[in-house]
């Protein structure tokens, strides 16, 4: 599988003095496209469009607390987004977010729970799990690099493979109570973790309990400025596209892109990690069975939207963020299944997967 | 482990391995070629879905079985257009295909059937060879299957031997391994490759409709549940090669039929060690550790004249 890593090109980020408009526009034109084709859809099955829009706006940011929930979204999409931008760069693809959630909501839980995190004080009663989530998150895709620089082996197959095996690691946990599963007190106690601690939730923003905002968002904001500048101005994101852009030339020029490549798919996999933590201590506050239920795969599409640059990866947070918590609602209010949510993102995929042939013809040199 | 208990758990390993048999013996055709299809996924998930939906519609389960045959030719083509023609990343628009037919079919079921989703959907008829059927203890739960399961391990004979023995095996493995000759002498690499993803769509149909009319007869949202990409695993762990892409299958369904007998002989492994084995075994065969791995050279690749 060896050869695979230059097939990806196509998912390559563009050079930096090439990108701009074009690509932006095709972008654009492609979410377009995909949600007139949802709408098309809304109204093939007899429901009525207003119905359905005003459903969809009222869950997506009909009230403060619809607009929280539908940032809480986002910033979970944003974080594995930054983590697939950040692999993109050295022509990386990571398709692992959802095990790296997975094993981050694991540590997390662990942490928190067990780990006797509960009793710090205050910054480290929830940080310290954050950090533990992060440290497995990259821990699981660093097994991806260490398999691709070791054995040659196609990121793509082996992310893949392992969040799967992460997925039913989270279900075997929360079945087992050796492991994270509660105390069963009676026969009717669910197959899920104990509920953390309050002092391991994310501290909320305000004390308005209306808007479920909480300390998240910063530290989301500032990790994509760290990583915006980490590809732009570092001497380690100058590698990482010298990798991504000619891996042979790069190791000519004295490069150890063995590295390179472990640590760049560690960081993916830590953002997915601390996506996790994100998902377990800001919002679902115990572990349980399909604890990552697809955001993964949401924050690869959040990712691939973005183009290779952070803020794309932040619009198109923002963008699936609403889109999810407008496309429940409209499931609930209008009778709408919120599965046209997966049509539509299904269909973002493939128009922008298609248009890069035309956005990559234009950089092509004539033949 | 008793007899009964033995006869029960070779033939649902049979019946829970065969999907995967099909859908990877028809994605091994389009790697040979050159093709990876993460589609494999949304492929057989429209086989399911269109088989069982035709099939409650006529009434007929032959009918829905052709039915879901013709539904999965626009999926297929889609894959083969985005990732042939268009020259786009192949396991970004496969995974994009899976999660528009998910997202497709659940709408499309509901729309559908929404108040009758409880009405029983014909089913494929049983068979059993001559003789067999009638092996005390061991006939009835081994060899009383779905027709198909022979049908299916027919055709699989077939591919073998026409990848193995005839021009078009030729030609297919060809535009995977060196595909500037086969470009040289004449044939289009394009035709090929379209060809060979589209054998991949009736495959993955075929193994969606033993899902849904063959085995439960029913459909239920995402009811394929990464069967697909189990059997990519299968194609993986199985190095490319036919026989072992079947034996590995084989012992990917065997897994999944312990989950359902170890509860019941009393052996405590967890339930969800045996779900992820064969992702494991088949991480493991990526990551080189059981000799080498030997993929088409030009597998993911697209081909520019």
């Amino acid at each position: 599988m060896s050869t695979g890593a230059a097939a990806i090109a196509s998912a390559a980020p563009l050079p930096a003095g090439r990108r701009g408009p074009p690509a932006l526009l095709i972008s654009a034109l492609a979410v377009l496209f995909a949600i007139g084709c949802g709408m098309a859809l809304v109204l093939a099955m007899g429901v009525r469009i207003g119905d359905a829009v005003a459903a969809f706006a009222e869950g997506a940011w009909g009230s403060p607390y619809a607009i929280a929930a539908s940032i809480n979204r986002a910033l979970a999409l944003g974080l594995v987004g930054l983590g697939f931008v950040l692999a993109q760069r050295a022509n990386l693809t990571n398709v692992g977010g959802e095990g790296q959630i997975a094993l981050g909501g694991i540590a997390a839980t662990a942490v928190s729970l067990y780990g006797g995190a509960a009793s710090l004080p205050a910054p480290w009663s929830f940080v310290l799990p954050m950090l533990a989530a992060a440290v497995a998150g990259g821990a699981w895709g660093g097994i991806a690099g260490v398999l691709k620089v070791k054995a040659g082996t196609n990121e793509v197959i082996s992310t893949l493979l392992l969040s799967f095996i992460a997925v039913w690691m989270v279900y075997g946990a929360v079945q087992s109570e050796a492991l994270l599963r509660q105390p069963m007190t009676t026969t009717a106690s669910l197959p899920e973790s104990s509920e953390i601690p309050d002092a391991t939730k994310l501290p909320p923003l305000s004390a308005d309990a209306d808007t479920p905002l909480h300390v998240g968002l910063p530290i989301a904001l500032a990790l994509a400025a760290v990583v915006a500048v980490v590809l732009g101005k570092t001497v380690f994101g100058v590698r990482l596209r010298a990798i991504g852009l000619n891996p042979v030339a790069a190791r000519r020029a004295g490069m150890r892109i063995g590295p390179a490549i472990v640590w760049v798919l560690f960081l993916a996999g830590a953002l997915g990690g601390l996506a996790g933590a994100f998902m377990l201590q800001g919002d679902q506050g115990s572990l349980k069975a399909r604890f990552s239920s697809g955001y993964g795969f949401d924050g690869l599409v959040v990712g691939l939207l973005a183009r290779g640059s952070v803020p794309g990866v932040v619009a198109s947070a923002v963008l699936f963020g609403f889109l999810r918590s407008g496309g429940i609602n409209m499931e609930l209010a209008a009778k709408v299944p919120s599965a046209l949510v997966l049509v539509i993102q299904g269909l973002i995929i493939l128009t922008l997967a298609g248009a890069a042939f035309w956005i990559d013809r234009r950089k092509e040199p004539a033949r | 482990m008793s007899d009964e208990m033995l006869a029960v758990f070779i033939g649902s390993t049979l019946r829970l391995a065969m999907p995967l048999l099909i859908a990877a013996t028809g994605e091994l055709v389009s790697e040979k070629a050159g093709v990876l299809n993460m589609s494999v996924e949304g492929m057989m998930l429209t086989g399911a879905f269109a088989g069982a939906i035709g099939s409650w519609a006529t009434g007929n389960a032959m009918l829905g079985l052709a039915i879901g045959l013709v539904a999965v030719i626009p999926v297929a083509l889609l894959q083969a257009f985005l990732s042939v023609t268009l020259r786009a990343n192949q396991i970004v628009t496969g995974i994009g295909i899976n999660i528009l037919v998910l997202g497709a079919t659940t709408t499309a079921y509901r729309a559908i059937l929404g108040r009758h989703s409880r009405t029983p959907i014909p089913g494929l008829d049983r068979w059993s060879p001559p003789g067999l059927g009638d092996i005390p203890i061991y006939g009835e739960a081994i060899f009383r299957q779905t027709w198909l399961l022979y049908a299916a391990l027919v055709v699989i004979a077939i591919v073998a031997w026409v990848l193995r023995h005839t021009a078009i095996g030729l030609a297919v493995r060809a535009a995977g391994t060196e595909p500037r000759a086969v470009d040289k002498s004449g044939l289009s690499v394009t035709r090929v490759r379209y060809g060979a993803v589209l054998f991949t769509g009736f495959m993955s149909a075929l193994a969606g409709c033993f899902l849904s009319i063959g085995d439960i007869h029913t459909f239920t949202d995402g009811m394929t549940n990464g069967a697909g990409y189990l059997a990519l695993a299968a194609v993986i762990f199985g190095n490319w090669r036919i026989g072992r892409t079947v034996l590995a299958s084989l012992f990917f369904g065997a897994a999944t039929a312990l989950q359902f007998q170890l509860p019941a002989t009393g052996v405590n492994v967890p339930t969800a060690l045996l779900i992820m084995l064969p992702y494991l075994m088949a991480l493991i065969a990526v990551g080189g550790l059981v000799g080498r791995q030997t993929a088409p050279p030009y597998l993911t690749q697209a081909y520019v004249r």
